[in-house]
């Protein structure tokens, strides 16, 4: 972003805050993104158009931005899935289920042109939004149909070895066995009592398949009818593909068929190696298939998704602590994430005991600037360009954006009536322009203010904030 | 002076936001601490003024990272419960979901530390996790920052 609009001298650890932490914001995502792509792109040799999709469905941070979009991303991660699937298969068809909805294209995103073809209500962007935060294009049940009934933490090695195409995550599962394995049974055990759902996909799974049994219930009886109109296009699609293996060969799990199919899975075994035909459903049930080798169990499956949930989640957190990349092991991993939230809690304790320390200090800034932004609650809208700069600082702050920050971080800090004229503006004026002006001039606000604070009483303060009200632009 | 600064940093310009709205968090986070000294200059002692930074801290994290985050919830309930309320109305569901088991030790750690970590399933968990550590670190940068340049000057 803006980094080079810091001031530099005794500011410097301030700037550097700024400065690091968007970038460090950014850090836990991009790594992550190149090494979860990464380590997709590894087994997913086949498009190259997939690259850009992954390196965005692996921002977990963007899905929180805008509701509308998480739509698009769940339907991103879908794409993606579903592309990576349709390259192991040398298949043209999932191109054409496209009109259906399904984001099964060449084109990364999109989703605007397929959303409408979702029934996107509230319960579903909302585990939309849940789902598409951890790159759960993995999820999409890259598992293969299996041959072998056993089901054994063996057997997935074997199996991911096996299976580079579409293998995403080269996790040691057992040790989550355990604890998957008693999530696994509270949700099958859930799911056997007749609820529609069999699989967890992402989303269900996000909020659990206990918790969520209302409004996925509600939408999958809303969707119960789509579902099906859905489900048979796709069979459709695949039968000519798949000769007569279609029934056995996939385990789509949606609504009604869920049953039935789970018989036909357990019964039947395909000899298809490598090929998963994984879809990602509209309402983000994911069509999970039985890898070679392994256990078409539906409760297999189900944990399979579910370990592989979980491992995601651990890698991205691997990439937010630091000094956690080349510890291996869920174990360890697990106790260096809470020794890392134990000692952030601790510098939060330590921090604000220093604060309180210190704060008296300030007091006398603080109150001059409330006072006199209190005054003056309505700062006019001119363009930031127009400031006077004959801000007198000590340390000189060359942009006039600086001037500007420190106005609207002194008086948007200060002041209720005008935190509500600034929301009133940006929602009147499309709550856009507003954060993206505002935003990139808060970067190196923070200074600014401090120095206020730390300067409350320079006598040039009172002009310095009457030219600030007057030229403040939102 | 705590339910102020809570309403504050609600009427302002929260949208759900993510962590990186840092500026959103830093302007809470100083609103905050501004209410906090305004509120009988510091009430008397560092350390009393030092849990109500530190509750204005976790307030401010909370409120920028939205509401969309169980945790974020979870640390709001958990901080405005404490103003001395005696009589706690009868939630109808306290426990949502109560995950099975607890027998992995550090599974249980962890939801010790995150907020509302006892009702999640454990994938929710690691993913609360996550962004709890993401808005934590942030949130202790920002601190930082405040602290260094207020001693700087």
């Amino acid at each position: 972003m803006n980094e080079n609009k810091f001031v530099l001298n005794s500011h410097h650890d301030g700037g550097e805050w700024q400065f690091n932490t968007p970038a460090m914001s950014m850090v836990p995502l991009l790594p992550n993104a190149p090494s979860l792509a990464g380590g997709l792109m590894n087994q997913i040799t086949r498009s190259s158009y997939l690259s850009t999709p992954m390196v965005e469905v692996f921002s977990p941070g963007q899905w929180n931005h805008h509701p509308t979009s998480s739509p698009n991303m769940a339907l991103g991660e879908s794409n993606f899935a579903s592309t990576s699937s349709i390259n192991s298969i040398p298949v043209g068809k999932p191109v054409a289920i496209s009109p259906r909805g399904m984001l099964v294209s060449t084109e990364p995103r999109i989703f605007p042109t397929s959303l409408p073809h979702f029934p996107v209500d509230s319960a579903f962007v909302e585990r939309a939004a849940r789902f598409s935060c951890f790159g759960s294009g993995n999820f999409s049940g890259i598992n293969f149909f299996g041959s072998s009934p056993a089901m054994a933490p063996s057997n997935n090695e074997g199996i991911g070895d096996q299976v580079q195409k579409d293998e995403l995550l080269q996790v040691d599962h057992e040790s989550f066995n355990g604890s998957t394995m008693k999530n696994q049974g509270d949700q099958n055990s859930q799911i056997g009592n007749g609820e529609s759902r069999v699989v967890i996909f992402p989303e269900d799974g996000l909020e659990g398949n206990t918790g969520s049994t209302d409004a996925a219930l509600n939408s999958s009886s809303s969707d119960r009818g789509v579902n099906k109109r859905r489900k048979t296009v796709p069979d459709i699609e695949r039968d000519p593909v798949q000769g007569g293996r279609q029934s056995s060969s996939e385990t789509t799990k949606e609504n009604i068929e869920n049953k039935q199919k789970v018989e036909q899975i357990n019964s039947k075994q395909t000899e298809k190696n490598g090929k998963d035909n994984s879809e990602f459903v509209k309402e983000g049930y994911v069509h999970v298939r039985a890898r070679r080798g392994q256990a078409t169990n539906s409760h297999s499956l189900a944990e399979r998704v579910r370990r592989e949930k979980i491992s995601e989640r651990m890698k991205y957190l691997q990439e937010l602590v630091p000094g956690c990349s080349k510890v291996t092991g869920k174990a360890v991993m697990l106790d260096e994430i809470i020794n890392y939230v134990q000692s952030l809690q601790r510098q939060v304790e330590f921090l604000s005991m220093k604060l309180a320390a210190v704060n008296p200090q300030l007091d006398f800034g603080i109150e001059g600037l409330l006072a006199k932004n209190l005054l003056r609650a309505h700062g006019s809208s001119s363009s930031a360009t127009g400031f006077s700069p004959e801000m007198i600082y000590p340390q000189a702050y060359p942009s006039q954006h600086n001037l500007v920050h420190t106005g609207i971080s002194a008086m948007a800090s200060h002041s209720d009536t005008f935190r509500r004229a600034i929301s009133t503006q940006s929602t009147a004026s499309g709550y856009k322009e507003s954060p993206l002006q505002v935003q990139p001039m808060h970067i190196p606000w923070n200074e600014e203010l401090i120095t206020q604070m730390a300067y409350g009483a320079n006598p040039s303060n009172p002009q310095n904030m009457d030219s600030k009200a007057d030229d403040f632009a939102i | 002076m705590y339910r102020r600064s809570f309403k504050d940093t609600r009427s302002s310009l929260g949208s759900p936001n993510p962590n990186f709205s840092k500026p959103m968090v830093a302007l809470r986070f100083l609103r905050a601490l501004s209410l906090v000294r305004r509120s009988g200059l510091g009430a008397c002692s560092p350390s009393y003024r030092a849990r109500g930074i530190r509750r204005a801290a976790y307030a401010c994290m909370a409120a920028s990272a939205g509401p969309r985050r169980a945790w974020s919830r979870a640390l709001l309930r958990k901080i405005r419960r404490r103003p001395g309320r005696g009589l706690r109305r009868p939630r109808a569901v306290i426990w949502r979901h109560r995950p099975v088991g607890g027998g992995d030790r550090l599974e249980v750690a962890l939801r010790r530390l995150v907020p509302g970590g006892g009702c999640m399933e454990y994938c929710r968990l690691l993913e609360e996790a996550a962004d709890y550590v993401k808005c934590l670190a942030m949130q202790v940068r920002l601190m930082q920052t405040i602290v260094d340049s207020a001693s700087h000057v």
